[in-house]
């Protein structure tokens, strides 16, 4: 128990717009309700074969959304506090994540920090808000929770992602690996699980924003999108706290003298790896090379620092929905599932980008 | 103090190694270099790197601006303005060059700034990080309004009595009705002040992005309200952590947000309609379910980060509370140049 010690006006006022807020929830709920911006009915009519060719509907955006927020809030609310989400938060039909064995090791973080704790609370709750949201906003449109793999199995979406940045060594050509990365063990790894997500999710609702047609989605979208960069940013700057200390590939051969800092660049280059090469004018504006980590670059004017990922205008890159599932799935390729969802996402977009993967010779 | 040349020739190379460093990182034959290791050559660190070949960003075919569009970006490169100078000269001792204060309107001095002694090279680091994105934002701002962008206004950052931090801080009760509030005496002054501007950047952009017209554009906006949230959210992760040390940088932090809060008078959250007069918050500790959590992300329930209209935005650069119809004071002496110019009513 943390006690504040500054005068008590500060935490009831807190307190006080909590419950305001609460307030305004319901005020959204009504307003969807009569504004009927996304009627349910309406949303159920879509038709899933033409919103593959056609320009995706907002339902089919908000969607895709909402998976990546399903996988978010899960792996917060295991870190944070042990559980999954709570069930009432995934939908009918949605595959609770402590059903599924691949989700063994799960569990909440012992964390050695009190501010990295304080902010894997803080997310948590912010992430599941964000899936509450969006159920609410899609009504009866909104997609039921996918299979999600958060847990630690050597062949699990962690453990591989950690393989693509080099943190493991690589699988062996015949067998399974017995090797595993566990984002649970401790505040590094922990923020490391958290870096693989939230500079993508940044990506994608800045690369979706351009999508979206009713001003008012796009106006929660652009909030949301922000709580998105205020995540990574926390998360980053967590760890570039322990930028210049000895890192997982410091561990691995040949590794000497490799910071943590090295240590996400690894994971963006995995990600840029896996998200391509595409570079087009836009919307969505998307460069080759869309991802950087904490390295950082010394000039004329000192040391400088790379918290933000931005192209050389100052602004932040963004991803298309095929970009964005290529690296959840971990997948080059253009299939429908892989990595953090063994079965792909619900909705009507849940295809990667990329070339067909090669025949196995 | 660094020559303004250097400045700018730095700020350059900065923006292209960024956009140029995992192009480089990946062609090292698997070599991860951190650039920042590779030793400086030249006044600006030409460290060898091939810049001239940084992959090249895909170019937009420019859209035909709308009025509508116009405005709103021109309030953008207002704040820009004033964002760009503060980190310039806290991070450098010098002001966005001379040549980017050019165009519509009238064109103003800065007065005000100088460089902050860090007390830490890490946050010295991040604030020369944010100081050339900023002045990226201005650069590109500029570049997609041509002739349309408006001139740097005048702008007050000053830290010395008369100055605008001194008169934003007595209203926040930062300092007392006589105090004096120098966002440049010390390394956390600085980042409260950063902080004051930030966050009201992040809201300004997200409540303009239903506004705007263009598909491009809205994507570029996009884009930035996600680099302002990045450093809002950099610049709330260092004063939390000062914080948990220190608790008068809460008690501070809470003043200026209410501040801000008595400033822009009653907003909404236009996705819902719902009216939200607290758009604004302290980052201190909260416990929530008998836990300890942070308040790094300034959202309401929904997890979604509060937006304020341009009027509320300038009722809190100019300082105004409780009028609408207002066009200058504050950060902004003579006002920002562009249409949209005047402030809200704020709270009674």
């Amino acid at each position: 128990m943390v006690e504040i010690t500054a005068d008590n006006s500060d935490v009831m006022h807190a307190l006080d717009s909590r419950v305001h807020r609460r307030g305004e929830r319901r005020d959204f709920f009504k307003a969807m309700m009569t504004a009927g911006a996304v009627g349910t009915a309406g949303l159920m009519l879509a038709d899933r074969a033409a919103a593959q060719t056609a320009a995706p509907t907002d339902a089919d955006v908000l969607n895709f959304a909402l998976n990546l927020e399903y996988l978010e809030a899960n792996f917060y609310y295991y870190a944070a506090f042990g559980t999954p989400i709570p069930v009432a938060s995934i939908g009918t039909g949605g595959v609770p994540t402590n059903s599924l064995a691949l989700n063994a090791g799960a569990r909440a973080v012992s964390f050695s920090d009190r501010a990295v704790a304080n902010y894997a609370r803080e997310i948590a709750r912010d992430e599941l808000a964000h899936v509450n949201f969006l159920r609410t906003a899609l009504g009866g449109a909104a997609v039921a929770q996918p299979q999600l793999d958060l847990g630690i199995t050597p062949t699990g979406a962690f453990s591989n992602a950690a393989r693509a940045a080099g943190f493991l060594a690589a699988a062996p050509a015949t067998g399974a690996p017995t090797d595993f990365f566990d984002p649970y063990a401790n505040d590094l790894n922990f923020l490391y699980g958290a870096f693989i997500f939230e500079d993508v999710g940044v990506t994608a609702y800045k690369g979706a924003s351009p999508l979206l047609t009713n001003k008012n989605y796009l106006d929660a979208a652009a909030g949301i999108l922000a709580a998105e960069a205020y995540h990574a940013a926390i998360v980053r700057t967590a760890i570039d706290r322990m930028g210049a200390m000895p890192g997982l590939l410091a561990a691995r051969p040949g590794g000497t003298g490799r910071t943590i800092r090295d240590d996400t660049e690894a994971v963006s280059n995995a990600r840029d790896t896996l998200d391509g090469t595409t570079a087009q004018a836009g919307p969505p504006q998307l460069f080759a090379d869309d991802d950087q980590g904490l390295a950082q670059t010394t000039t004329g004017v000192g040391l400088t620092s790379n918290i933000v990922p931005t192209d050389s205008n100052g602004i932040a890159y963004s991803r298309s929905t095929g970009q964005t599932l290529n690296i959840v799935y971990l997948t080059p390729y253009n299939e429908s599932r892989g990595g953090f969802f063994p079965n792909g996402v619900n909705g009507t977009i849940r295809t990667a980008s990329g070339s067909a993967r090669p025949a196995a010779t | 103090m660094i020559d303004q040349e250097t400045i700018d020739e730095c700020l350059a190379i900065n923006a292209r190694r960024r956009a140029a460093r995992r192009h480089f990182i990946k062609t090292s034959a698997g070599a991860i270099v951190a650039a920042g290791g590779l030793s400086a050559l030249s006044a600006c660190g030409d460290d060898g790197e091939n810049e001239s070949s940084p992959p090249s960003p895909p170019t937009s075919s420019l859209p035909t601006a709308t009025a509508n569009d116009v405005a709103i970006l021109n309030l953008a490169l207002n704040l820009e303005y004033l964002e760009a100078n503060y980190y310039s000269f806290g991070a450098f001792g010098s002001g966005l060059n001379a040549t980017l204060a050019t165009g519509q309107g009238t064109q103003g001095t800065v007065t005000g700034g100088r460089a902050v002694t860090f007390t830490d090279a890490t946050v010295a680091a991040y604030i020369r990080e944010i100081a050339a994105d900023e002045n990226a934002h201005v650069l590109f701002l500029r570049s997609q309004l041509g002739s349309s962008a408006v001139a740097q206004p005048a702008i007050n950052i000053d830290g010395s009595a008369t100055g605008a931090f001194t008169a934003a801080a007595r209203s926040a009760g930062v300092v007392s009705g006589s105090g004096t509030f120098d966002p440049y005496a010390s390394q956390d002054n600085f980042l409260l002040g950063a902080v004051l501007l930030t966050d009201v950047g992040v809201t300004a952009y997200k409540g303009a992005a239903r506004l705007i017209d263009s598909k491009v554009f809205l994507e570029a906006s996009a884009g930035i309200l996600a680099v302002e949230a990045y450093h809002s959210g950099l610049l709330r992760t260092l004063l939390y952590r000062r914080g948990l040390e220190t608790d008068a940088i809460f008690t501070q932090f809470g003043q200026i947000s209410d501040a801000r809060d008595r400033l822009d008078g009653t907003g909404q959250a236009f996705y819902s309609g719902a009216a939200q007069a607290d758009q604004d918050q302290n980052i201190r500790p909260q416990i929530v379910g008998g836990l300890e959590q942070s308040n790094l992300v300034p959202a309401d329930d929904n997890g979604v980060v509060y937006g304020r209209t341009a009027g509320q935005v300038l009722n809190i650069a100019y300082l105004n509370a409780g009028t609408a119809g207002v066009t200058q004071g504050g950060f902004f002496p003579n006002g920002v140049n562009g249409t949209i110019r005047a402030s809200t009513i704020g709270a009674a």
